[in-house]
């Protein structure tokens, strides 16, 4: 079924009096997510955003808390903050990594409330990949450029319509705001398959890497893999899995806020105790950490791979680290089988 | 081209046979088009792995202090400018350092090919031309059009310091600071906003700082907790103070390299603030960072006839 | 409504008490401020607390105390950081932050039935404190056999909760061996590095659980010395440090393998850490 680009749009500007709607907006030269006001706004060719839209659930910097201090006592306010939000076009592979942030957000233990409570009033409007990067390799992450996973709807681009796959609950009552759908052409359901069928050229194999890294924490392997790493964070930053963060305070005289920004396990301070001692000092640690985190750790906790191949990290690295090598390197690492 | 990347093995082969250098840091070929990657050449038989060509866009120089034992670097000339001034100030111990000097064409803009050709599927380069595949389209480059910036306005192609020099010199184009001027002739409100804009694409992944071969503090102002300089916050304002802050700990420092602004993921002119404070450096003290060996880094020298009021004198 | 894991309750420093001579460590006694508050802070021994000094942050630090003893918490505290420095210059009286309990506590219910050989080193003796205190509880007293408790500082001054060691010196239900680096002057007990003594006064292995914290080498040197006494990994527990923010396992920094200490530790057997990377 199909909905034309027209009513949709309609739908998409009257969507925006009742929800926050979020949309790829091309701003200072690059295509990322940000509010949006009028489907005019919305850029749909484009390829991927270039920061993953991860920051709608979990902002770079934000207000756990308030407070003001008089004297010795203290006034304590919590700054969670919901609104519905419409998150319109994000690609497949995103879409996968909120599946996987959830899983990081919602343990054995505890729920975080300023991640859910987001999450649980947005509805997420996946649109399919028409064309595939030469960094992608989501089809070898269990994905495909037009995967449904984590998506309410997903739509494929038609030219002049939109094809309309309802996924969830969630998406089908907000389908019911968005207007009436038709039969597709027969050259559109052509044109469906043709992309449903797509897969990424660039492909690496992970069928074994878990058990592998099982066995190679002490493997040699990590003594080159860093060393032209420069340790910044613009792989973690722009990665839609990535997800460490820090808690500080910002203060001026007797208000403050406790505030959460993006952090990274690239950062030696990321792991520096009181003491001075480190537990990851070297870079050849916070590398393998890298790699163990995204290949091994989070599938024991989680039974995911926390990478869905969107290849930003690949097009960020100031050095050319490219993780697709990385994981190359895993494969061909040998490994002592005791 | 050619001759030089085999003269570039040859000598590597040969320092790591004599075992006169433990590794040999260089470029390889990068995952990407129009991308090297940083390679530490270990034994001989690896020599082959380095290339030269204009996508050898890294200062190798930032490698040097982090890497243990003897080294033999790679050092165009802002590589070997860097080079100076870590040796200038103490971060290097020149007896472990070998300089293999390479004159620079200048190296390639990527992002302003992708602007246009969408990402980058193939390209090559070959006499002065770069053909390019992009998802977008396909499109032809004349080098000099999609030179980086940095190159534009490079004086120091030819290395300053090199053990071995490798090929020949290369022109040095004419250069003065119209891009600064440019920026300087703006009125207030459109460089505050040139700013602001520039600045909000910031994600503070300090690349530009760690590329920056200058960049060394143990401690980072913006990573100090007691004073906190800065928070985490990622607006303009805070971004901008990030980047003034390193900007004018570079003041008589930095060799206008460019690494920082071709490190950033999100396209930030950063060399925008670094070129505004190297024309000031020039034009109060005359000083370039990083050309001489006899020059001392403008700020780090004490002189009894400085003008400045403050300076207790006789 | 479903608890805010990030919001602290707020309790009253009502005393801020220098703990050693070196003037490093400060006791800190906090008050619940309300009945809801205490009934939802149930912990056990070997669970810590994140603690706020609003204006400078927050940091996880064992609590001291143990649930035996109702209306307040401790902690004790080396001065090191921001937070611990705002902390130690905080007037009595001040309102600070509490999020917790936090983590995994030392398996009581396993313990029961069982010698106890408690082994502390410095000022990583606030959790084992808390155990010691809880078993000797008289609710509890009769659950354990006998507890002996091996505490070592570099000398005297630097032993925390000196009053109740000198309780426990002459307390029949607990078996006290404090010692110190080197000799000093007036210190009549022993005096030597903790696994050298633990060698010399340590109980049977026989049906007895060790527990260790203390700084990383005298650790690493306790733990052979426990072996060698014949303590199965299994029976010889530990609790782990390590820099934490969210305390809840998602902020990503505390993990050693795919463990994040914060909330699947800080206590771990001996047998559990030798199943994960050693990167702590």
């Amino acid at each position: 079924m199909k909905i034309s680009k027209e009513k949709f749009g309609q739908s998409f500007d009257a969507l925006t009096a009742e929800y926050q709607v979020v949309a790829p907006v091309s701003e200072a030269g690059a295509v990322n997510f940000k509010t949006a006001k009028s489907f005019s706004e919305v850029k749909q060719d484009y390829l991927n955003s270039k920061l993953p839209p991860k920051s709608l659930l979990f902002p770079q910097h934000e207000k756990l808390l308030s407070y003001v201090k008089e004297g010795k006592d203290i006034t304590v306010k919590n700054e969670l903050k919901v609104g519905k939000t419409v998150l319109f076009g994000i690609r497949p592979c995103d879409a996968k990594a909120m599946l996987l942030l959830d899983k990081v957000f919602k343990n054995d233990q505890y729920r975080d409330p300023y991640y859910f409570d987001r999450r649980d009033n947005t509805v997420i409007i996946g649109l399919a990949c028409n064309k595939i990067a030469p960094t992608c390799f989501c089809s070898s992450m269990g994905i495909s450029p037009a995967c449904s996973e984590g998506s309410d709807l997903l739509l494929i681009d038609l030219g002049d319509s939109y094809n309309v796959e309802v996924i969830t609950e969630k998406g089908k009552e907000l389908l019911a705001s968005l207007g009436e759908l038709s039969e597709l052409s027969a050259q559109e359901q052509a044109l469906v398959d043709t992309v449903k069928s797509a897969q990424t050229t660039s492909k690496v194999d992970v069928s074994t890497i878990t058990a592998k890294l099982d066995k190679m924490f002490d493997n040699s392997y990590w003594d080159t893999l860093h060393e032209k790493c420069l340790g910044c964070n613009a792989c973690s930053f722009s990665c839609p899995t990535c997800h460490c963060f820090d808690i500080s305070e910002e203060v001026i005289k007797s208000e403050g806020s406790r505030v959460r920004t993006w952090d990274a396990c690239m950062a030696p301070l990321f792991t520096l105790h009181g003491s001075g001692h480190n537990p990851r000092d070297k870079k050849k640690s916070r590398w393998r950490q890298r790699m163990m985190h995204k290949f091994n750790y989070f599938v024991h906790n989680n039974g995911d791979i926390a990478c869905v191949g969107c290849g930003r990290c690949i097009k960020g690295c100031p050095v050319n680290m490219d993780i697709r090598q990385a994981i190359d390197g895993v494969n061909k690492a040998e490994v002592v089988v005791d | 081209m050619n001759s030089i990347i085999d003269d570039i093995r040859a000598a590597a082969r040969q320092l790591l046979a004599d075992g006169k250098v433990d590794v040999v840091i260089g470029y390889e070929k990068g995952s990407l088009p129009l991308k090297s990657t940083p390679c530490f050449v270990r034994s001989p038989q690896d020599a082959d792995k380095l290339i030269w060509d204009e996508t050898c866009e890294n200062n190798l120089a930032t490698y040097a202090a982090q890497t243990a034992g003897k080294k033999a670097i790679i050092a165009k000339g802002c590589d070997s400018r860097a080079l100076m001034v870590l040796l200038q100030e103490n971060q290097l111990v020149r007896d472990d350092l070998y300089i293999i000097g390479v004159s620079c064409p200048g190296v390639i803009d990527k992002n302003k090919i992708e602007a246009e050709t969408g990402e980058i599927i193939e390209a090559t380069i070959t006499d002065g031309k770069v053909s390019v595949k992009g998802i977008a389209c396909d499109k032809e480059y004349n080098f000099a059009d999609v030179k980086d910036a940095t190159c534009q306005t490079c004086r120091y192609p030819n290395p300053v310091i090199v053990d071995l020099k490798i090929g020949g010199s290369v022109e040095v184009p004419q250069s003065d600071f119209a891009d600064v001027i440019a920026l300087e002739n703006k009125s207030d409100a459109e460089r505050k906003a040139y700013f602001k804009e520039q600045m909000s694409k910031c994600i503070r992944c300090y690349a530009c700082r760690n590329a920056c071969p200058m960049c060394y503090c143990q401690e980072c102002f913006v990573d100090c907790n007691a004073p906190k300089w800065l928070t985490g916050g990622v607006d303009s304002a805070e971004n901008l103070l990030f980047q003034t802050g390193r900007a004018l700990h570079l003041a008589g420092r930095c060799v206008e390299c460019g690494a920082c602004s071709r490190a950033c993921p999100q396209g930030v002119d950063i060399r925008a603030l670094s070129r505004k404070v190297n024309k000031d450096v020039k034009e109060m003290y005359n000083h370039e960072s990083g050309i001489s060996e006899d020059i001392k880094p403008a700020l780090n020298v004490y002189s009894a006839d400085d003008p400045e009021e403050f300076l207790v004198k006789e | 409504m479903e608890q805010n894991p990030y919001l602290p309750i707020t309790m009253k420093l009502i005393k801020n008490m220098c703990e050693t001579e070196d003037k490093l460590i400060n006791t800190f006694t906090l008050q619940f401020q309300n009945k809801q508050d205490e009934e939802n802070f149930k912990y056990m021994p070997g669970q810590f607390a994140e603690l706020s000094a609003y204006g400078h942050g927050e940091a996880p630090f064992g609590i001291a105390t143990s649930p035996t003893e109702p209306g307040i918490i401790k902690f004790s505290v080396a001065k090191v950081g921001c937070v611990s420095n705002a902390l130690h210059l905080m007037e009595e009286g001040t309102m600070v932050g509490v999020r917790g309990p936090m983590g995994n506590y030392y398996p009581m219910e396993e313990f029961k039935g069982k010698n106890l050989v408690i082994i502390g080193g410095g000022f990583a003796f606030t959790t084992l404190r808390s155990m010691a205190v809880y078993m000797l509880d008289e609710k509890h007293r009769a659950d354990y056999g006998d507890i002996t408790v091996i505490y070592g500082a570099r000398n005297p001054g630097l032993l925390l909760y000196k009053e109740e060691l000198a309780e426990w010196e002459t307390n029949p239900n607990i078996n006290l061996v404090t010692t110190i680096d080197r000799p000093a002057e007036g210190w009549t007990k022993h005096v030597g590095f903790i696994p050298t003594i633990t060698e010399q006064v340590a109980p049977s292995s026989v049906n007895t659980y060790a527990v260790v914290c203390g700084p990383p080498a005298m650790i690493k040197y306790t733990l052979p010395v426990l072996e060698k006494l014949g303590f199965p990994p299994e029976r010889i527990y530990t609790s782990l440090e390590m820099r934490m923010k969210c305390g809840l396992g998602i902020c990503g920094r505390c993990n050693i393998g795919p463990k994040y200490v914060c909330k699947d530790g800080p206590v771990f057997s001996m047998a559990q850490l030798k199943e994960l990377p050693s990167e702590y």
